[in-house]
C-alpha cells in the first residue's frame, strides 16, 4: 500500500526523501508528498520518519 | 500437451507417500507468509486466489503460510499473518483447504509461533530465556513462565484441531530461524534451568510435547515439522550440526510423520538463500537427516532447477522437493516442467524483495512477476491476458527487461510488436549487472525467459538496429505505427575524465588505484564490489541520500557493506558533487566542501536519455516511457513498468 503522510505531523526534515529508493518523495508546502506513480510501496519512508508522520494502511476485516 | 517432463524427471513426478496419504508427485509448495490476509488474521480473497494459483500450478502438496496459534498475538510475526487461534477463523481457512483440494493437491496447514520474531503488534516477544536481540527490528524478549509454556502447547494443539476441522489433509509445525520451537531447541537462546532447558533432549521438550499433543488430538492426519538442520550460529554458541540433526530423530520418535530440513537463522552471519549460494548447496544437511530417520524428508533452499532435486531424490538424499520463492515467481513451475515448457518458467532471481516487504508491513511483491497478489483479477492477466480491444502496431525501443516484458505482454494481448535493440544482444543493463559478483549471472534468466515468451507471442526482433526519429517519421507517414514505447534505459554522463560502469565492466578498463565513485546506490556499490572482488583499490563513494545502497535488498547490502568495510571504502552521504576536473572532484557534504584528487572518477549515477523525449513526443500521439528511460531504478521497476504498460496498451 502507498503510505499516507500526515501533513500536520510532518516537520519537513527530509529523512524520508533521503531514503526513498525511487526518489518518489518531495517537499510541497513544507510537507513531504509522495508521487504515487513512482512509489514502489517499499515502506522505507514510514520506518525512517522520526515523528511517525507516515503510516502504511493495512486493511482489517473488522469481522 | 506433451508430458515429456515426467519422463525427464521420473523421480519428481512419481507419487509419494506421507503417513496414510498419497501425493501425485514429489513437489511441495513451501510455507510462504504473504501479508495478504487481513490485519485481524482473517483469510482474504487475495490469499485464497493466491493459494488457488499455487494449487492449480501442479504441486502435489500445497502448504499454507504459517498461521499464528495464540490470541495475544505473541506468535504473530507480520501485520498480515493468518490466524488460527479461534474457531471463528475456520470458515476462512476452509476456503483455502477447498481450493487446494479442488485442484487435486494435498493441503497442509502450517502452524507458526514466531517466538523471538513474534509480537509484531506488542512491545515484547516470548522466549525461553532473555537473550537480547541482535536484529534491532525485533521486540525485546521476555522469559516465558511455565504457565505460558503450557498455554503455548495447548494453543498449538487446538490450532491443529482447527486445521483438521477446516478440512486440511495434514499439519506442519514450523520451528526454524528463531521461531518459538527453535529458540527452545537452540543452546544459544535457551538458558533455562527447569525441565524445558538443559541438555538437548530437555531443550526439545517443548517440541516433543507439542508433537505428541497434536498427534493425540488429530491422530489420523499426518503431522510434520520444519526444523533447522544447521543453525550457523557457531559464533554465538548455537547447537552443533550433529545436535541439530539429532533433533529430527527426536521429532520422529515423538511421532512426526514428515520432516522439512532448513538451514540458518535470520541472525546467522552467513547467507543461505542469496545468489552467491550455489544451487543445491544445502542438500548434504538434508541427507544427514535422511540417514537417521525412516519418515519422508524434504528440503527447499536454492533448488531452483528440477535436475537438482531429481538427482537428490534418486540418490536418496531427500524424498520431496520443496519450493518457496521459485513458486512465488511462478506458481505454474510444476506444470511447466511436467509439460516440457521449462523455458517458460518465470525464474526467481533470489533477490528477496518478497521477503523484505514483509518486514515493512507490505504485502509481498515479486521482482519478476508483477501480477503476484492479483491472481483472481482478470485485468492483471495471471491466467490469461485479456485481448486488446484494437490491434495496434507497436514499436518498442530497447531490449532490456522493461522493453522485453512490455513486448511479451503487448504481443500476448494481440498487438503487433516490433522490438528494436541497438546492441546485438538482449538484456539491457542486466548485461552489466550479471557480471558484478558471484551468482549474478542468474539475473540473465528473466531476460532469457522474456525472450522466449516474446517469441512465442510473435514479437519481431530487430537487433543491432538503432531506432531513429527519421524512421519513426517515415513509419508514421505509412501508418505503420500506433504507439511507441521507449525502454531505452538510462545513460551515464560520459566525458574524457570520467569512466562509466560500461567502461569498467564491459570494456574491462582498469581504473587507477585511488577512485572516487559518484553515486552510492546499487549501481555504485555494484561497481565497487566488482572492483574489490579481485583487486585492492582505495575507493571513496559520494552519495546524495542518507544511506548507501538504499535501493539494494538488505540480504545483499550487508554482504556488500561487509566487503566495503574490509576494504576500507570511505562513504560520504548527503553529499552532492559540485564539479569534476582532471583527477579532481569537488563536493559538498554536511561538514562543508571537500576536494579529492583520485586517479580515476567513475560515474555511477545515470539519467534518462532526454534525447528520446524531445525527438519522439511530437510525432506519435501514444508514447510511453518505461524502466530506466522513465527514471533509473532497479530490475523490479523495469519489469513492473513493462508489464503495466503492456496491459494498458
Ligand atoms: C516471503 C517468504 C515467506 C516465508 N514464510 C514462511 C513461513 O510462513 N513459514 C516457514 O516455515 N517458512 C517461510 N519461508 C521460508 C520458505 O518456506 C523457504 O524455506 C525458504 O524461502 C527457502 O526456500 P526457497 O529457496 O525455495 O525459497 C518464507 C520465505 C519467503 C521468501
Ligand atoms: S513507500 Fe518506498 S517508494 Fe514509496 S514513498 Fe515510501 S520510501 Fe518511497
Ligand atoms: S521523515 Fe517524516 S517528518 Fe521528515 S519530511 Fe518525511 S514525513 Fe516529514
Ligand atoms: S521477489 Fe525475488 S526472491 Fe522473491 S520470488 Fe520474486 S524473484 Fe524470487
Amino acid at each position: 500500500m502507498i503510505p499516507v503522510i500526515d501533513k500536520d505531523k510532518c516537520t519537513a526534515c527530509r529523512k524520508c526523501i533521503e531514503i526513498c529508493p525511487p526518489q518518489a518523495i518531495s517537499l510541497k508546502d513544507d510537507a513531504a508528498c509522495i508521487e504515487a506513480d513512482l512509489c514502489e510501496e517499499c515502506g522505507f519512508c514510514a520506518a525512517e520518519c522520526p515523528v511517525n508522520a507516515i503510516t502504511i494502511p493495512f486493511p482489517i476485516s473488522g469481522r | 500437451m506433451t508430458n515429456n517432463g515426467s519422463e525427464k524427471y521420473p523421480n519428481i513426478f512419481q507419487s509419494g507417500r506421507i503417513g496414510r496419504l498419497i501425493s501425485k508427485n514429489r513437489i511441495k509448495y513451501a510455507a510462504t507468509e504473504t501479508n495478504f490476509p487481513f490485519g485481524d488474521g482473517y483469510v482474504s480473497d487475495k490469499e485464497v486466489a493466491y493459494m488457488e494459483a499455487q494449487a492449480r500450478g501442479g504441486a502435489g502438496i500445497v502448504t499454507t503460510q504459517g498461521a499464528y496459534p495464540d490470541k495475544l498475538g505473541e506468535g504473530k510475526g507480520f501485520k498480515g499473518s493468518m490466524a488460527i487461534y479461534d474457531d471463528r477463523f475456520i470458515p476462512g481457512l476452509a476456503r483455502i483447504a477447498d481450493v487446494i483440494r479442488k485442484h487435486d493437491a494435498l493441503s497442509c496447514l502450517q502452524i507458526l509461533h514466531c517466538g523471538r520474531e513474534g509480537g509484531v503488534e506488542l512491545d515484547y516477544c516470548l522466549m525461553p530465556s532473555i537473550v537480547p536481540q541482535k536484529l534491532s527490528y525485533f521486540k525485546p524478549p521476555r522469559e516465558m513462565t511455565k504457565d505460558e509454556i503450557k498455554q503455548a502447547i495447548s494453543d498449538h494443539i487446538e490450532a491443529a484441531r482447527r486445521a483438521k476441522d477446516a478440512g486440511f489433509d495434514m499439519v506442519e509445525l514450523s520451528g526454524i530461524v528463531g521461531y518459538l520451537i527453535s529458540t527452545f531447541i537452540s543452546r544459544y537462546t535457551n538458558k533455562r534451568t527447569d525441565e524445558y532447558g538443559g541438555d538437548l533432549r530437555s531443550r526439545c521438550r517443548l517440541m516433543i510435547e507439542i508433537i505428541q499433543g497434536v498427534k493425540a488430538r488429530v491422530g489420523d492426519i499426518p503431522v510434520g515439522i520444519r526444523l533447522c538442520g544447521h543453525e550457523l550460529l557457531d559464533d554465538r554458541g548455537g547447537n552443533t550440526m550433529d545436535e541439530s540433526i539429532e533433533t529430527f530423530r527426536i521429532a520422529e520418535e515423538a511421532g512426526a510423520d514428515f520432516l522439512s530440513v532448513t538451514v540458518g537463522w535470520h541472525e546467522s552471519s552467513q547467507s543461505v538463500i542469496t545468489r552467491d549460494v550455489p544451487m543445491g548447496h544445502w542438500l548434504p544437511v538434508a541427507e544427514a537427516v535422511k540417514k537417521k530417520v525412516n519418515i519422508p524428508v524434504m528440503m527447499a533452499f536454492r533448488q531452483f532447477f528440477p535436475h537438482i532435486p531429481e538427482k537428490a531424490i534418486a540418490g536418496n538424499r531427500i524424498d520431496f522437493w520443496e519450493l518457496c520463492r521459485p513458486m512465488i515467481a511462478d506458481p505454474e513451475l510444476p506444470v511447466k516442467i511436467k509439460e516440457g515448457r521449462e523455458n517458460e518458467i518465470i525464474p526467481c532471481v533470489a533477490c528477496n524483495l518478497c521477503f523484505s516487504r514483509l518486514y515493512y508491513h507490505q504485502p509481498i511483491m515479486c521482482t519478476v512477476r508483477p501480477n503476484l497478489g492479483h491472481e483472481a483479477e482478470e485485468d492483471w492477466g495471471y491466467y490469461r491476458f485479456y485481448p486488446a480491444k484494437k490491434n495496434k502496431k507497436i514499436i518498442i525501443i530497447g531490449g532490456g527487461p522493461a522493453g522485453l516484458q512490455c513486448a511479451a505482454v503487448a504481443a500476448g494481448r494481440g498487438h503487433n510488436v516490433i522490438l528494436y535493440e541497438k546492441k546485438k544482444e538482449l538484456g539491457g543493463s542486466m548485461l552489466l549487472a550479471s557480471k558484478v559478483d558471484e551468482g549474478a549471472i542468474e539475473l540473465l534468466r528473466p531476460v532469457n525467459t522474456l525472450e522466449a515468451l516474446c517469441r512465442k507471442a510473435g514479437v519481431e526482433f530487430r537487433l543491432s538496429k538503432e531506432y531513429t526519429g527519421e524512421m519513426l517519421e517515415d513509419m508514421q507517414k505509412k501508418k505503420e505505427v500506433d504507439a511507441v514505447v521507449i525502454a531505452s534505459g538510462s545513460v551515464f554522463k560520459e566525458s574524457h575524465n570520467i569512466l562509466t560502469p560500461h567502461n569498467i565492466i564491459a570494456e574491462e578498463k582498469k581504473p587507477g588505484r585511488n577512485i572516487v565513485i559518484i553515486g552510492g546506490s546499487g549501481t555504485g556499490l555494484g561497481i565497487a564490489v566488482f572492483l574489490l572482488r579481485n583487486n585492492d583499490y582505495r575507493i571513496t563513494i559520494i552519495e546524495e541520500g542518507s544511506k548507501p545502497g538504499r535501493d539494494v535488498n538488505p540480504f545483499y547490502l550487508w554482504q556488500y557493506m561487509g566487503l566495503m568495510k574490509k576494504k576500507n571504502v570511505i562513504f560520504y552521504t548527503r553529499s552532492r558533487v559540485i564539479e569534476t576536473g582532471e583527477k579532481t572532484v569537488r563536493f559538498a557534504c554536511p561538514k562543508g566542501e571537500i576536494v579529492l584528487n583520485p586517479d580515476s572518477i567513475i560515474m555511477a549515477r545515470s539519467e534518462p536519455n532526454k534525447a528520446w523525449h524531445n525527438a519522439f513526443i511530437d510525432i506519435t500521439p501514444e508514447v510511453y516511457f518505461i524502466g530506466d528511460a522513465k527514471k533509473p531504478r532497479r530490475l523490479q521497476n523495469a519489469i513492473h513498468d513493462g508489464y503495466r504498460t503492456g496491459m494498458a496498451l
